[in-house]
């Protein structure tokens, strides 16, 4: 029987379909139209009556994210929204949410608490019910602050940082409740019988929710191997296009991955930008789970206890990302985009390719400007950050001209002569860039794309360039550019740009008029 | 006075970390835990201030200075001094060191409050003291109402080695309630109020009945600022009452 099922999985897989471990048949990727059933092997502290509270590592770094104030305030502010949210839906003040509690987590969200809130505080109805979850939410929110406060530490070196991040990931990971770093597939976690619920019938608190996501994945590529100084300044930008559109965006087709926001630190640390989209999928999860009005109090409490088993790391040791075979489209399918190990299957992925919500279909392996694929190893290009998305570009000339092409402000990320030292320049509404780095010059000697690494550059001093133009005497003749005089070229889209043509997964339509679908 | 306060707070901002003004402990400010211990790992330091008042002699100021640690999942060790200064003596009592353990057994799930206990040992190292003074203290915590909770502490106090006049053995109660307040708008803050009954160590003595009154309030992430105010507000059988007892404390953990 076991064998007759595995060679159905592998005939139907074949033709792009798969069916999931319970049986329901799966096109990339259909509802299932039963509730999940309780695996056997729960662990017991699901069941265990303490508290358990945990401390945070003690390290010098804790709360240096007050070094950022506003960004501190907004990520203090973000645990009040979930909380009260939890609370109305425990409390059967449902009806109440796209009203009476948005407005209630909109007022927070404007006049933030200055200090971290309590969340089991603020939802006591929803602890008393759901305590077990709240161990599993406590444990990954202190791996985002801790992780944030880290970067933020103004005493250490970017290596030291990053291997406190590790430590940290070690740390986090030894305890039960610890969500798993592995990818997963995003299809399947999103396709139960009471999957988009909350999204479909609370579309402005869910919105809110999402909003969140956004702000606690962006901050990573703002802060690692940011120079502690440079990182509020991309904080108004950020921050400003948090508060007036990504919180009250309604029609993002998923939730915001972290490798769409932060790509830059997902492929540095993919397991712990995994474990983060777990932990946002199984917010969603529950979000649906409590919003579902069919099922009884003890149908939502063995389906919130289900959903927690997918996403710990005790249901997945052994395991290995990148692994799938024979189990595509189940719980046990960790496969990733090759190119972004920090990201999970997503609905529609083919290899790199994959589906951004207001963006379009992207080649994760390939500059988001041009096409071409990107260079292997340091310096990996830049990135670009406008609109709300941010995309990995192959060199500075594209970064520079795919911010122009997006209206807005727009900050861009970039590796110079220095691996220590990170060129990081925000725009204004009108375009005009300001540098982290005084004096910096740029070498740019229009060519042909493929090439685009080598003759678009920044250097840190002139004395830099020049040894560069010595060792690489093709750029000899090419005139050094101050910021003014680089920031005023613009080539516009390179003819080595392709666009992938296909139908947006999550809506039908045609694909969005800009963006990497343009 | 204010100088003090404001040195210690400079001094101790600078190397704490995360109080909850949310997690109830005994004397910061009133007299009443709650039911959950502080966190896995966590370290804290509490002090506090006090001033006792009496009828017939002048008023004692007490430092308790209290380390507290997080040995496992629910379960906390601590260790405190407390010094204390009579006007009416003008000497100081270097005070009795008590070491305690806090287990919390459960947390408040559906209908079913939380239920701790913690036993405390006070060794002699007081002026005149002898013996061991143990307390034994169950814990129950429960929601009254939405945010609100209300903390039954039962205690049995035993000294081992009782001076003439003295009880071995006393028993005493608090009912504590607590609520946050501001909410929806502020999170930081904590209203909490308590009745106690308290049998006299005097033989002959009865009962002394108070009430109490106090605020923990969220400093920054890493520190608690607490204030309180209790009034003995009556005895049987002649009791000692403290009219006045005004306490006021920083926590800090790390």
């Amino acid at each position: 029987m076991k064998a007759i099922t595995l060679l159905g999985i592998t005939a139907i897989a074949s033709l792009g379909l798969a069916q999931d471990h319970s049986g329901h048949q799966m096109a990339g990727m259909k509802k299932q139209t039963e509730l999940p059933a309780m695996p056997r092997d729960m662990p017991a502290w699901l069941a265990a009556p303490g508290a358990d509270h945990l401390f945070y590592k003690a390290a010098p770094y804790n709360w240096a994210i007050n070094r950022i104030p506003k960004f501190a305030k907004d990520m203090y502010a973000t645990g009040v929204g979930h909380a009260m949210a939890y609370e109305a839906l425990v409390r059967g003040e449902a009806s109440t949410l796209e009203t009476k509690t948005f407005d209630t987590i909109n007022w927070v969200l404007k006049n933030q608490p200055a200090m971290p809130v309590d969340e089991g505080a603020i939802s006591p109805t929803f602890l008393r019910k759901y305590g077990y979850l709240e161990k599993v939410f406590d444990w990954a929110h202190t791996l985002h602050f801790q992780t944030i406060d880290v970067f933020a530490h103004p005493g250490w070196t970017d290596e030291q940082k990053e291997k406190e991040i590790e430590r940290l990931w070690a740390f986090y990971e030894a305890q039960p409740y610890a969500i798993t770093g592995l990818p997963m597939n995003m299809d399947y976690l999103d396709s139960f019988s009471y999957s988009m619920k909350f999204r479909t019938d609370y579309p402005k608190v869910n919105g809110l929710f999402w909003g969140y996501h956004w702000l606690q994945t962006v901050n990573y590529d703002m802060l690692y191997r940011v120079p502690v100084k440079d990182q509020a300044p991309q904080y108004e930008v950020l921050g400003a296009r948090y508060h007036e559109t990504e919180l009250y965006k309604t029609d993002r087709d998923f939730m915001p991955m972290t490798a769409e926001m932060s790509p830059r630190f997902a492929k540095r640390f993919p397991q712990i930008a995994n474990a983060f989209d777990n932990l946002h999928m199984l917010h969603d999860n529950v979000n649906d789970i409590l919003a579902q009005p069919q099922l009884t109090e003890a149908q939502k409490q063995e389906q919130v206890k289900i959903a927690i088993y997918r996403v710990l790391a005790t249901t997945h040791i052994s395991e290995t990302p990148g692994e799938s075979e024979g189990k595509e489209n189940s719980l046990h399918d960790h496969r990733h985009p090759p190119s972004m190990p920090g990201m999970g299957w997503m609905k529609g992925s083919e290899d790199d390719i994959m589906w951004m919500s207001g963006m379009g279909w992207m080649d994760m392996s390939a500059c988001s400007h041009c096409s071409i694929p990107m260079p292997e190893g340091n310096p990996w290009g830049a990135t670009v950050s406008a609109e709300g998305w941010t995309m990995m570009v192959r060199c500075l000339m594209c970064a520079r001209d795919m911010a122009g092409e997006t209206p807005g402000r727009a900050i861009i990320r970039a590796a110079t002569n220095d691996p220590n030292r990170l060129l990081v320049l925000i725009s204004d509404e009108e375009g005009n860039w300001t540098s982290n780095i005084d004096g910096i010059v740029f070498l740019e000697k229009y060519g042909e794309h493929p090439e685009c690494s080598g003759w678009s550059r920044a250097f840190t001093t002139l004395a830099a360039l020049e040894k560069y133009v010595s060792e690489n005497p093709e750029y000899k003749d090419t005139k050094p550019l101050n910021l003014a005089e680089w920031a005023a070229l613009n080539h516009g889209t390179p003819d080595t740009y392709r666009k992938i043509d296909k139908p947006n997964p999550y809506k039908p339509g045609p694909p969005p008029a800009k963006g990497g679908g343009r | 006075m204010r100088r003090l306060l404001l040195i210690s707070g400079l001094l101790l901002s600078s190397l704490a970390f995360a109080s909850d003004h949310n997690n109830i402990e005994a004397g910061r400010p009133l007299r009443f835990d709650d039911a959950y211990s502080i966190a896995f790992r966590e370290r804290a330091f509490e002090f506090g201030l006090s001033l006792d008042t009496f009828r017939r002699r002048g008023p004692t100021y007490g430092n308790k200075t209290e380390f507290k640690y997080g040995l496992a999942k629910n379960q906390d060790i601590s260790v405190a001094f407390e010094p204390t200064y009579s006007s009416s003596e003008r000497r100081g009592d270097i005070g009795n060191v008590e070491i305690g353990y806090f287990n919390g057994l459960r947390r408040e799930i559906d209908n079913s409050p939380a239920l701790a206990y913690r036993v405390d040992v006070g060794l002699p190292t007081g002026r005149g003291a002898k013996g061991l003074d143990l307390r034994f203290r169950g814990i129950a915590t429960k929601a009254l109402g939405q945010y609100d909770k209300v903390h039954l502490n039962l205690d049995l106090n035993m000294n081992t080695n009782p001076g003439p006049g003295e009880r071995r053995h006393t028993v005493g109660a608090v009912l504590g309630y607590s609520k946050p307040l501001g909410y929806p708008r502020r999170f930081d803050q904590t209203l909490v109020a308590d009745f106690a009954i308290q049998q006299s160590k005097n033989e002959g003595d009865g009962f002394v009945g108070s009430v109490g009154l106090g605020l923990r309030r969220q400093v920054s992430p890493r520190t608690v600022f607490d204030i309180g105010i209790t009034s003995d507000i009556f005895s049987t059988k002649g009791a000692e009452r403290s009219p006045v007892r005004f306490a006021i404390g920083y926590s800090v953990s790390f």
